[in-house]
């Protein structure tokens, strides 16, 4: 069943992209969730 | 329960596991059952993953903990994406290059037999014993909250997904968690409506924020500093929660056999990425949302009689003790407290869209005010629980949403939401099954056998090993309820105690080439998970003050650090030997 383990990822080129918006989603949830904490506290 | 509950109850629990049994059909070899022939596509492993990680206790729990402590148990997960990465770029590469059942195969092509087994029966000790906990610990809540039988809870806890885990292996548990996912996630979406809907006319979902966050409960993001001091012992902040929690998700995603082992039933290395990257992308938000739950319970408590303690067992205990006069009159100042900060919150609600500031901060004042003395007076409540006479469980926190449930939801979703309990403990329990039976069977039968055996015979050893672990495990369960507190407790801490010593083998393994050593690694190991458990007792006699997060990272650096010194050790050894 094992295919071809290099293929590309899928929506971009590389692998580095997926990781790279991972870490600015994660830094975007941050900042929207001190925002929050800001707004609310 | 009414008896639509019941029939709800049912029918979800016989639905999920006529589901798991019709998609049982698997090749009869090791592959087909544990890692369901390497054919799942990533949306699968995504669900399974997270199905994995979330038991009864976090949908229970989580709400509790916003509604005590408020939302920032969030950060926790902030190190959970940022470890996804690292396992996807570093730890999947090399399991599916070798093809790996188990993580600690990797370790024997890596050092030697004896780390494997090492890594393997920590890892076997820890989840065997943490599974126990984990059927006992939603059952005692449903069993006090409904006066259900205590063993018959368990038995149907930790039981009833055994019959699809023994027909379809690994490919029964994504599939049975895909659908258990949906109903709880549906179902937790529902009760967060109802309790924005239950909220008093003019107080709107803002509003209801409005108040938590300032009695402090929206407090998401908080730095762990006091006075320009870090505080170690603080659990949830945002270092503790990237550094300590990155550490914390990497040894549980990358070498606890119970996530491995869903990840590696993905059809390429692509697809096993993907899933974990996508939960990266899910988890923290998804935490939020839960957590939110319990924020907006808050406010909603505010406007209902909360009860002055929401485990009702404990409450009795102190009834018929010597406690009882003073619990009669806490009971009515808590009331009378109640009643004030429900006329103060409306007046706030009142006010929120009027331009009198003035007023409503000192409303708002008035409402802190009050809220410091409910909570000296759930204090006080505790301490007598805690005390000699009664030696209770003090923490009330997986009661408070289920409390909820039970005293103001339709009927038929009650059903519904205890069915979500008993559902999110079948996806893990029935991961952790299948993990500890693949780590029976691969790094110990397998491996010590004599004889090769056909696939069939293998198979059947797998289904039989799956039975084995299914039945220690509940009775795990049924001995916590006699151990109490104590065995609950110390098996909630073994993961922290074992997790940073078996990620760090793991990082020596990938990172540390030089080092080749297997003695060198496995002392390194032992004396490391010795400093671990020095660290813990001082801590837990108030020696060092230090959050238990750290105890991952200061378990990783002792591997490497005591392998770097033993390696160096024995090379000076073997030279002089050889001179």
């Amino acid at each position: 069943m094992l295919r071809n383990e290099n293929e590309k990822p899928p929506l971009f080129k590389s692998w580095t992209a997926w990781y790279v918006l991972l870490v600015i989603f994660l830094m975007l949830l941050m900042v929207l969730f001190y925002l929050f904490t800001k707004k609310f506290s | 329960m009414s008896i639509l509950d019941w029939l709800v109850l049912a029918v979800i629990l016989t639905l999920v596991i006529a589901y798991g049994v019709y998609k049982s059909r698997i090749t009869h070899n090791l592959e087909g059952f544990f890692l369901s022939n390497r054919s799942m596509p990533w949306g699968l492993v995504l669900l399974s993953i997270m199905g994995t990680q979330a038991s009864a206790i976090t949908f229970l729990s989580a709400p509790g903990q916003a509604y005590t402590d408020g939302m920032r148990f969030v950060q926790y997960y902030f190190g959970l994406p940022l470890a996804m990465i690292v396992i996807c770029i570093f730890f999947v590469p090399v399991f599916r290059k070798l093809k790996v059942y188990t993580a600690y195969e990797f370790l024997e092509v890596r050092f030697d037999n004896k780390t494997r087994a090492l890594t393997s029966f920590l890892f076997l000790l820890q989840r065997g014993l943490s599974t126990g906990v984990s059927i006992f610990a939603p059952s005692i809540i449903l069993s006090s909250l409904l006066g259900w039988n205590i063993y018959y809870t368990n038995l149907f806890m930790g039981g009833l997904l055994i019959i699809y885990t023994l027909s379809g292996g690994a490919k029964a548990v994504a599939y049975t968690q895909q659908l258990q996912l949906f109903i709880i996630l549906s179902a937790m979406f529902v009760a967060a409506v109802i309790v924005v809907q239950k909220l008093p006319g003019r107080v709107s979902f803002t509003d209801a924020l409005y108040i938590s966050g300032k009695l402090g409960k929206l407090n998401v993001i908080t730095t762990g500093f006091e006075n320009g001091k870090f505080i170690w012992k603080d659990q949830y902040n945002l270092i503790s929660g990237l550094i300590g929690g990155f550490f914390l998700a990497l040894s549980y995603f990358g070498t606890d056999q119970s996530q491995v082992g869903r990840y590696l039933t993905a059809r390429s290395l692509t697809q096993s990425r993907m899933g974990l990257l996508m939960n990266g992308f899910v988890k923290v938000p998804m935490q939020f949302g839960i957590l939110l739950i319990g924020a907006l319970l808050f406010t909603f408590y505010i406007f209902y009689d909360a009860p002055i303690f929401f485990n009702q067992v404990q409450l009795k205990k102190l009834q018929q003790s010597s406690y009882r006069d003073s619990l009669q009159i806490a009971r009515q100042h808590y009331q009378a407290i109640q009643n004030e900060k429900k006329a103060v919150a409306a007046g706030i609600s009142a006010l929120l869209h009027t331009k009198a500031d003035a007023k409503k901060n000192e409303a708002i004042d008035k409402l802190k005010y009050l809220q410091l003395q409910s909570d000296s007076l759930r204090k006080k409540v505790k301490d007598w629980i805690r005390s000699s006479e009664i030696r209770g469980d003090d923490n009330d926190t997986n009661y408070i949403f289920l409390r909820f449930v039970l005293d103001h939801l339709p009927e038929g979703l009650v059903g519904l939401l205890i069915a979500v309990i008993f559902l999110a403990s079948w996806g893990s329990i029935a991961a952790a099954i299948n993990s500890l039976a693949s780590s029976s069977v691969v790094d110990f039968h397998k491996r010590y056998a004599s004889q090769k055996k056909s696939d069939e015979k293998e198979f059947r050893l797998s289904r039989l090993y799956t039975l084995g672990w299914g039945v220690f495990c509940i009775i795990v369960a049924m001995f916590a309820y006699n151990a109490g507190n104590s065995l609950i407790e110390a098996v909630n801490v073994l993961g922290s105690l074992f997790y940073g010593v078996i990620l760090g083998v793991f990082v020596v393994a990938l990172f540390f080439r030089r080092i080749q050593n297997g003695h060198a690694v496995f002392w390194g190991a032992l004396v490391a998970e010795l400093l671990v458990l020095v660290i813990f007792f001082l801590s837990r006699q108030e020696k060092i003050q230090l959050g238990f997060l750290w105890l991952n990272p200061i378990g990783v650096a002792g591997v490497i650090l005591f392998s770097s010194l033993f390696q160096a050790a024995f090379k000076k050894t073997n030279r002089q030997y050889v001179a």
